[in-house]
C-alpha cells in the first residue's frame, strides 16, 4: 500500500514559466460575473491550449482510481447490506446494487464532462448553476417530501428521487470560489491579493441564501457541511484572520444557541447528542440505531467476517444501512484491515485534491479544491464518527460509498470539477 | 506593476493547516476503529449474540400429584388465557385505559383489578402483581369462556397487546381438599429468580406446599431452542435445541378419603361446638403412619381454594385470604402454627420425671390444690386423686404430681439463681426432654415454612432477655397507647414492667406449668405432637415426617422412593415407653377420653391416648387429643373451645372408625404397601 501514498513532489508539469502569465489573463476579467464570449479573438488560442491541457497523461490517476476503488467497494457494501432483505421479500437480489451502479456509471460520464469543460465555461455557469440550486431549495420546502423528519427530497417519477442540498454544496463552492478568487487590483499599498470587504461581504451573502433554506428543511448535517465550508474557504482565500475567528465564534455560539434554548424538535435533539451518552439506556430510535452500529463495528474486529457473511448486516440490524450507516457493512464484514483501507483511499482522495489545490494556476481553482475537501472531510468524519459513536447522527452520507443519487453524482462531478483543476494547472 | 507578494504563500499555508486538522480527524477516526474493532471486539460480541439468537423455553409439562391410592390432587390442563402485553398498552395515548376498561367490561371485573394484575411486583408493591419479566405477556385471566376469547381475538382494534392463548393451567380437581399439603404454584418472584434454582422469569413454579417443596423434581427441565433470527424476529435457522423434560409425578403417602374425613369430622367438631355457644373458628388434626412417619392426612380449618391462584390472583381474593376476618386460611394450623399442648404433654413429663430419677412405679401424692412460692397451683377440675402412681397419673390426667416434679427440678436447677452463686450446671430435664422429643425445632416435614414452636430452658431465657430488656423497660414506661383496647394494653404494660424487673429470672411458676404443658415457656404444633406420639408408640424413633413417598417419571418407568428420615432416638427407655403406652390405653378405657371413646371396639383396636386442655390467655382453653393405634397416630387440637377429652377426643375417634372400619367400609386398615400406577401424560 506504501506505493499509493501521496508523494510530498508537486504533480507533473507544475512550472513556474506557466504560472506567471495566469493571472495577467485573468486579470482581463473585472466586476461581476458576466458571460464569457463564446467567440472573439482570444478564443482559438484558448481552446488549443484546452487541447493540450487535457492530455490523458494529465489526470490525477491516483486520485481517479481512489474513487474508483472507493465506488466498486461502495457497491459492494450496498449489494450486501441489501440482499438478505430483498431476498426476505422474494424481490431481486441485487436491486439496489444495479441501481447504484447506474448511478456511479451516469455519474462518471458527468465526471468526464465536467472535468474537459471549459474551464472558463465553467465560471461562466456558476451563476446559473447558484440560482438553479436555490431554486431546487426552494421547490423542496414547497413540493418536497419529509423523510426522516426532514424536507430534503424531490420526489420524481419513476421511483427516483432528488435532493436539492447535494447540489447546493456544489454551487455553493463554486460561488464562493468564483467571488473570493477573483482576481482585482490591489490598491497602492499593493497589499496581499486577499479579499476585500466587499468581496467578504458578497460571499457571506452568497452563502446565507442557501444555508438559511437548508435549515427551513430543516437538515442540520448539510447546514453544518455548508457554513464550515464558507469559513474554510474565506480562510484559505486569505481572509483576515480575526474575520474568520469571529465566523467560527459566531457559528459557535449558533450552535450552542440550539440547543441552550432548544430550538431543535426533541428528537432532533437526541440524534445530535445521543452519541454523548451512547453507552447508556437508549429510549430513543436514535440511540438504537447508535447501539446496532457500533455492535456491527465491533463484531467485525481485525479481518471482518466476510463479505456477505456479517450476521448483524445480514439480520438487518442496522437501521439505514445502505446509507448513513453504510460504514458499519464494512466494519462488520471487512472488519479493521477493510475499514481502514477505506479510510486511507478517502485520505488519498483528501490528500491529492489538497495539492492540486496547492498547485492551482488560479485562486479559483485553490478554493475550488479546498471546498471540496472541506465538504468532504466533514462528510468523511462524521459519517464515519457517527457509526462509530463519537459523532452525533446527522444523515450526512459518506462520499462515493453510501446509496443515493444525488449525492453520488454531486460527488462525482465534484471529483470532475477537480480534475478540471487539475488539468488546467500543469 | 502590481506587487503580486508570494501569490499562493499564504493559501498555501491555510491549505497545509487545513490539511492538518483533517488528517487528524482521519487519525481520530482510525484509533476509534481500534478501539471498538480489536479492543472491545469481545465485550461487543455478547450484544452481538443477544441481537442475534432468541432463546425459547417451552416449559415442561408439570407432573401431578396424586395420594396413596393414584386419585389426582394436581394435574393440569389447558385452559384458554387471556393475556396483556404491557409494552403495547403503554404506547397507547391514554397507557391502555380504554383497553383496560374494555377488557374489564368483557371479563366482568373491574378495570382496577385487572390493572393492578399487571403491576410489577417491587418491594413496595405488593401482591396481585406481577413478578414474572415486563416484557412477556401477562395473563390476567384464566380459564376464560371461548367466547370471551373469541370476543377479544375479533376484535384486535378494540384490544390492541391484549391476546388469547392456550396455556396448561393447574387444576387442583378436589378443590379445597388438602390444599395446605398440596400448595398452589404462581408466577416466579424476584427473590427466587436471584436463587440458584435456573428459574426463568415467566416460568411458574411452585410456592406453597408439596408444589414448593417438590418443584424441582414437578417443574421437570424447560426445552430450550436457540434461534437465530434477524431484527423483524424472523428465524433463519435453529442453532441449538433441547426437548423439555416432562417433570416427576409425586405420589403421596397422604390418603384422599383420610384427608377428606379428617377435614370434613374437624368442620363438622366446629360447627358442634359453635352450635353450643362456643367461639372456636379453628381446628386441625394429623394422621400419621408411626412406622415410617409418613402423613397419612394432616388438615387445617378454615382452607381455601389453591385454584385461586393459578394464573394470579386477583386483590379481592388475595384480601380475603390474609384478613383477620377470614382467619388467615392461608396459615395451616396443623404445622404452621403453635400453642400449648396441655397435658397432652403429659407422657414427656413421665419421661423428664424418670429421667431426672423419679421412680416410675412409685406412689405419688395428687392433691387438688399446691401451693408453691405465693401461688396456688391447682388441679385441672380441683379434683384430688389422693396417693396414685403414675399409670393412674396419666390416666385421670394429674396436674400437681407433674407440677411438683417441674418444680423439684427448678429447685434442683437452683431455682431463681436470684442469689450470688455459684451454681452447678442446670440438669433442667424437662426443657431438655422435651427437645428429645423433637419440641421447640423444626420436625423437617417435606412442606415449606413450618412452625418450630419454643421451649424455653434458661440459656434461651437469658438470651430473650438481653435482646428485649431495652424494649420491655421502654415500654414499661410508656406503654401501649397505640392499643386500641385499653385492657390489653394494661396487661401488656404489665409484662413488660414485669420483663424490665426481673426478666432475666428463669420464672419458678412458668417452669412448675411446664410440667403440665401450660405456660410462657412451651409452644408446640399438632404435627410436632404427632412425631412426638408416634416415637412413643414406635419405640423411641423420632421420625421426620414424608407426606411424599415416590417420584414418578412422566413414562412410570423410574420410582424413586423417599424413605422414611429419622431426625432422632429418644433418650427414654423402651421400658419407660412401654408403661406410657399401658398408661395412655387406660386413658380411652377408663381416663379422661374414655367418654369419647364409649362403645369404641378398643378390645380389637386397642387406642393410646392423652387429653389436653391448654389455658390460653384471653380465649377459651385449647382442646387436644394425642393418640395412637397399631399403626396410626391421630393428633387433634381445636383452639378456644375447651376440654380435649369433649371436643378433641370424639374427633379422633371418628378418624380411627373410618380408617378401620366401625360401622362403615375401612378407609385404610393400613397403608398401601405397593404404589398405585401413575403414567399420566
Amino acid at each position: 500500500m506504501t506505493s499509493l501514498l501521496p508523494g510530498t513532489k508537486p504533480p507533473r508539469g507544475v512550472g513556474k514559466a506557466r504560472l506567471a502569465d495566469k493571472p495577467a489573463r485573468l486579470a482581463n476579467r473585472r466586476g461581476p460575473v458576466t458571460l464569457e464570449p463564446l467567440a472573439g479573438p482570444g478564443a482559438a488560442t484558448s481552446k488549443a491550449r484546452e487541447r493540450s491541457l487535457l492530455s490523458l497523461r494529465n489526470v490525477d490517476w491516483v486520485l481517479a482510481g481512489s474513487v474508483l476503488a472507493l465506488c466498486v467497494i461502495g457497491s459492494l457494501l450496498i449489494a450486501s447490506a441489501t440482499r438478505q432483505y430483498q431476498l426476505d421479500h422474494h424481490l431481486d437480489a441485487y436491486a439496489y446494487l444495479k441501481k447504484h451502479l447506474l448511478t456511479v456509471g451516469i455519474g462518471a460520464v458527468l465526471a468526464v464532462i465536467v472535468a474537459r469543460w471549459d474551464y472558463l465555461l465553467v465560471r461562466a455557469y456558476t451563476p446559473f448553476l447558484y440560482a438553479g440550486s436555490l431554486i431546487g431549495l426552494v421547490a423542496v420546502l414547497v413540493v418536497g417530501a419529509t423523510i426522516n423528519g426532514a424536507r430534503s427530497w424531490i420526489v420524481l417519477p419513476a421511483g427516483f428521487q432528488l435532493q436539492p442540498s447535494e447540489l447546493a454544496k456544489l454551487a455553493l463552492i463554486l460561488g464562493l470560489a468564483l467571488i473570493l478568487g477573483k482576481p482585482r487590483a490591489t490598491g497602492a499599498t499593493g497589499a496581499a491579493a486577499i479579499p476585500g470587504a466587499r468581496e467578504l461581504g458578497q460571499a457571506l451573502l452568497l452563502a446565507a441564501i442557501p444555508v438559511g433554506l437548508v435549515m427551513l428543511q430543516p437538515d442540520f448535517g448539510t447546514t453544518m457541511v455548508l457554513i464550515v465550508m464558507v469559513i474554510g474557504m474565506l480562510a484559505v482565500s486569505g481572509a483576515p484572520g480575526r474575520l474568520v475567528s469571529i465566523l467560527v465564534a459566531a457559528g459557535v455560539a449558533f450552535g450552542a444557541a440550539i440547543f441552550k434554548f432548544h430550538l431543535l424538535k426533541p428528537y432532533q435533539e437526541a440524534r445530535l447528542t445521543n452519541f454523548l451518552h451512547h453507552s447508556g439506556v437508549h429510549t430513543s430510535d436514535t440511540g438504537y440505531n447508535v447501539q446496532q452500529a457500533l455492535v456491527a463495528n465491533a463484531h467485525g474486529g481485525l479481518f471482518g467476517r466476510g463479505l456477505f457473511m456479517g450476521s448483524q448486516t445480514q439480520g438487518q440490524f442496522v437501521p439505514e444501512q445502505k446509507t448513513d450507516f453504510v460504514f458499519t457493512v464494512a466494519g462488520e464484514e471487512l472488519g479493521f484491515v477493510g475499514c481502514a483501507i477505506i479510510l486511507l483511499l478517502l485520505g488519498l482522495v483528501l490528500w491529492r485534491t489538497l495539492s492540486i489545490a496547492q498547485h492551482a494556476s488560479d485562486r479559483f481553482g485553490t478554493l475550488v479544491c479546498v471546498g471540496v475537501v472541506i465538504w468532504f472531510a466533514i462528510q468523511i468524519l462524521i459519517n464515519v464518527g457517527m457509526t462509530l459513536g463519537i459523532m452525533p447522527i446527522t444523515g450526512l452520507p459518506l462520499p462515493f460509498i453510501s446509496y443515493g443519487g444525488s449525492a453520488m453524482f454531486a460527488n462525482l462531478v465534484a471529483l470532475g470539477m477537480v480534475e478540471n483543476v487539475r488539468l488546467r494547472s500543469g | 506593476m502590481r506587487r503580486v507578494p508570494s501569490p499562493r504563500s499564504h493559501p498555501r499555508l491555510r491549505i497545509n493547516a487545513l490539511r492538518m486538522i483533517v488528517f487528524a480527524g482521519l487519525a481520530v477516526l482510525l484509533l476509534r476503529l481500534w478501539s471498538l474493532q480489536v479492543l472491545q471486539h469481545d465485550q461487543y460480541q455478547v450484544k452481538a449474540e443477544d441481537n442475534r439468537v432468541r432463546t425459547v423455553v417451552t416449559p415442561a409439562p408439570r407432573g401431578e400429584i396424586v395420594d396413596d391410592k393414584g386419585n389426582t390432587l394436581a394435574a393440569n390442563r389447558t385452559s384458554l388465557v387471556i393475556t396483556i402485553d404491557r409494552s403495547v398498552l403503554a404506547r397507547q395515548a391514554d397507557s391502555g385505559a380504554a383497553v383496560y376498561a374494555r377488557l374489564a367490561r368483557v371479563l366482568h371485573e373491574s378495570p382496577r383489578d385487572l390493572t393492578m394484575k399487571t403491576r410489577l411486583c417491587t418491594k413496595t408493591v405488593g401482591k396481585p402483581c406481577w413478578a414474572g419479566s415486563p416484557y412477556q405477556p401477562i395473563p390476567v385471566a384464566t380459564n376464560v369462556a371461548s367466547t370471551v376469547a373469541l370476543s377479544v381475538i375479533e376484535h384486535p382494534e378494540n384490544f390492541p397487546g391484549v391476546a388469547a392463548d392456550t396455556k396448561a393451567v393447574r387444576v387442583y380437581p378436589h378443590t379445597t381438599l388438602a390444599a395446605h399439603e398440596i400448595g398452589y404454584t404462581g408466577p416466579v418472584s424476584e427473590s427466587q429468580l436471584t436463587g440458584t434454582n435456573g428459574y426463568q422469569a415467566s416460568d411458574t413454579v411452585g410456592q406453597a406446599g408439596i408444589e414448593a417443596s417438590y418443584d424441582a423434581a414437578l417443574r421437570g427441565v424447560s426445552g430450550v431452542k436457540k434461534l437465530a433470527v434477524d431484527r423483524f424476529g424472523r428465524v433463519s435457522s435453529t442453532i441449538a435445541s433441547k426437548d423439555p423434560v416432562a417433570g416427576e409425578n409425586v405420589v403421596l403417602s397422604l390418603d384422599g378419603g383420610v384427608q377428606n374425613l379428617l377435614e370434613q369430622s374437624l368442620a363438622g367438631a366446629l360447627m358442634k361446638a359453635q352450635a353450643h355457644g362456643k367461639a372456636a373458628t379453628t381446628a386441625s388434626g394429623v394422621v400419621m403412619d408411626w412406622h415410617t412417619g409418613q402423613v397419612i392426612a394432616m388438615a387445617s380449618i378454615p382452607t381455601y381454594d389453591p385454584s385461586v391462584f393459578t394464573g394470579g390472583i386477583s386483590t379481592k381474593d388475595y384480601a380475603a385470604l390474609t384478613s383477620a376476618v377470614s382467619n388467615n386460611p392461608l396459615i395451616s394450623r396443623a404445622y404452621q402454627s403453635t400453642s400449648s399442648p396441655g397435658s397432652s404433654f403429659k407422657p414427656v413429663s413421665l419421661s423428664a420425671a424418670v429421667a431426672g430419677g423419679a421412680d416410675i412405679n412409685g406412689s405419688y401424692s395428687c392433691p387438688s390444690t399446691l401451693p408453691i412460692g405465693n401461688a396456688l397451683f391447682h388441679n385441672f377440675e380441683g379434683e384430688s386423686g389422693g396417693i396414685i402412681n403414675l399409670h393412674e397419673a396419666i390416666v385421670v390426667s394429674c396436674d400437681t404430681i407433674f407440677d411438683q416434679f417441674a418444680y423439684n427440678d427448678w429447685l434442683a436447677d437452683g431455682g431463681l439463681r436470684n442469689g450470688t452463686g455459684p451454681y452447678a450446671t442446670a440438669q433442667e430435664y424437662f426443657t431438655k426432654m422435651a427437645k428429645s422429643y423433637g419440641f421447640g425445632r423444626a420436625t423437617g416435614v417435606d412442606l415449606p415454612v413450618e412452625s418450630r414452636g419454643y421451649v424455653t430452658d434458661r440459656a434461651a431465657q437469658q438470651k430473650t432477655y438481653k435482646e428485649m430488656k431495652a424494649i420491655y423497660c421502654k415500654r414499661a414506661a410508656t406503654g401501649y397507647p397505640e392499643d386500641p383496647d385499653p385492657a390489653h394494653a394494661a396487661l401488656l404494660q404489665q409484662y413488660a414492667r414485669e420483663g424490665c424487673i426481673d426478666g432475666n429470672l428463669y420464672n419458678g411458676g412458668a417452669a412448675t406449668m411446664f410440667g403440665i404443658g401450660q405456660g410462657q415457656y412451651l409452644s408446640v404444633s399438632p404435627l410436632q405432637m404427632a412425631t412426638a406420639y408416634a416415637a412413643i408408640a414406635n419405640n423411641g424413633t423420632l421420625y421426620k415426617p414424608r407426606i411424599a413417598k415416590a417420584l414418578v417419571s412422566a413414562d412410570g418407568k423410574t420410582v424413586k422412593r423417599i424413605a422414611p428420615s429419622i431426625a432422632g432416638k429418644l433418650p427414654v427407655a423402651e421400658s419407660t415407653l412401654e408403661y406410657l403406652r399401658q398408661a395412655m390405653m387406660d386413658v380411652t378405657k377408663r381416663g379422661t377420653a374414655s367418654g369419647a371413646f364409649a362403645g369404641f371396639p378398643l378390645a380389637q383396636i386397642p387406642i393410646a391416648g392423652k387429653t389436653g386442655t391448654a389455658e390460653v390467655q384471653g380465649q377459651g382453653d385449647t382442646a387436644w387429643f394425642a393418640s395412637f393405634s397399631t399403626q396410626y397416630v391421630v393428633v387433634i387440637s381445636i383452639p378456644n373451645v375447651g376440654q380435649g377429652g369433649i371436643y378433641a377426643a370424639p374427633v379422633a375417634r371418628q378418624i380411627y372408625e373410618g380408617l378401620y372400619g366401625i360401622g362403615q367400609p375401612p378407609l385404610l386398615p393400613s397403608p398401601p404397601t405397593t404404589l398405585p400406577k401413575v403414567i399420566k401424560p
